[in-house]
């Protein structure tokens, strides 16, 4: 079964703005699925509230679009309830660092065996664009017209703290890598946990003079720092510049999971 | 292999322009009937994947596929004896 297969074409286009990373991100997501050959009926995808949550509305599964902040929850006991499903958790940077914050928090204590992807756009975008955790210090939104003035979320961090088996971030420019990241923690046993940088032309980029997509797109790129390159900027004891945020596998490791699939 | 572009998905957001390492997409000009400008394909034929994929069975670089928000490009078989511009380069 190819990617194309997955999608329910009739769905389709989706809503998603022009240029929005999300489509990107379920292409990668998808191109995952079909490496590691999922089959279409053990297969669950459950999203929040947002536009990246959106996404399993045009995939061709069982789906639950469930309510705010709680995807992981509901996620959680679809995965102890029938432990031979493959969960997949598609979450916005609203919807999990905010309001679902503590279900992620804990979700990465239990280690339940799911894979988070976290769509990053650094605001809320389906609300009009006020400013979020992840907003990045001085950046401008509805919220925030001064510039934000209060440090960002490090979601990854956040999972590695909080005990989560795999960690991977990438953005939505890197798509083998992002390809390459969901499947091996689609393979990992235990949550991993995929943060995905996405741009959002529409609501992030318009208050922040990256209107074209392409401009954000290079944001994206030039902000990105190699987790091996930042590593070699502190073993040489050189700075690491502050608006610049780590890309790569940051953690893997062997943890005791639940509901693993016996 | 072709490559098309789906008219119907395609929201003109240019970043298979951005990605192509080919060049093949090129910003569009002109608006269709929904009132986007799709991209413009220069010369598709040059793309590895149009003439590589069934020699190495697999997709190859497929970049723009997979980074289209859209899901709008996609290759399909060609038809027998389809007409094709042909370029002299000296």
């Amino acid at each position: 079964m190819t990617a194309e297969e997955w999608y329910r074409a009739d769905r389709l286009p989706h809503i998603y703005c022009a240029g929005c990373g999300n489509g990107t991100v379920i292409n990668c997501t998808l191109a995952a699925v079909e490496e590691l050959g999922w089959r279409r009926e053990e297969t669950v995808f459950i999203s929040g509230i947002g536009c990246s949550s959106r996404a399993p509305g045009y995939i061709l599964t069982d789906s639950l679009h469930t309510t705010h902040g709680r995807a992981l929850a509901f996620a959680t006991g679809v995965k102890l309830a029938n432990p031979g499903l493959n969960v997949v958790v598609f979450t916005g940077d609203g919807d999990l660092a905010a309001i679902g914050g503590n279900h992620f928090i804990h979700a990465c204590r239990r280690n339940v065996d799911m894979t988070v992807v976290c769509m990053n756009n650094m605001i809320y975008g389906m609300t009009g664009g006020q400013g979020s955790p992840t907003t990045p210090p001085g950046a401008f939104s509805t919220t925030t017209p001064y510039g934000s003035g209060e440090p960002a979320f490090d979601l990854a961090e956040l999972a590695i703290a909080a005990g989560a088996n795999y960690v991977a971030r990438w953005t939505s420019y890197h798509v083998k890598e992002l390809v390459k990241a969901i499947a091996a923690g689609m393979r990992t046993p235990g949550l991993s946990f995929v943060e995905v940088m996405t741009q959002c032309p529409t609501n992030y980029g318009r208050h922040n003079r990256l209107r074209r997509v392409s401009d954000m797109i290079e944001y994206l790129r030039t902000h990105a720092l190699l987790v091996q390159k930042k590593e070699r900027l502190v073993q040489e004891g050189k700075t690491v510049p502050d608006e610049m945020f780590t890309v790569g596998e940051l953690v893997r490791r062997n943890r005791p999971a639940m509901g693993v699939r016996r | 292999m072709k490559l098309v572009i789906d008219e119907s998905r395609c929201k003109g957001c240019n970043l298979c322009v951005l990605v192509c390492p080919y060049g093949i997409f090129q910003e569009g000009s002109e608006l269709n009937q929904r009132g986007i400008a799709v991209p413009r394909l220069d010369r598709p034929e040059r793309c590895t994947n149009c003439r590589l994929q069934h020699l190495y069975g697999r997709l190859l670089c497929g970049m723009c596929q997979m980074i289209c928000p859209d899901q709008a490009i996609r290759w399909v078989e060609e038809e027998p004896f389809e007409p094709h511009s042909v370029v002299v380069e000296f």
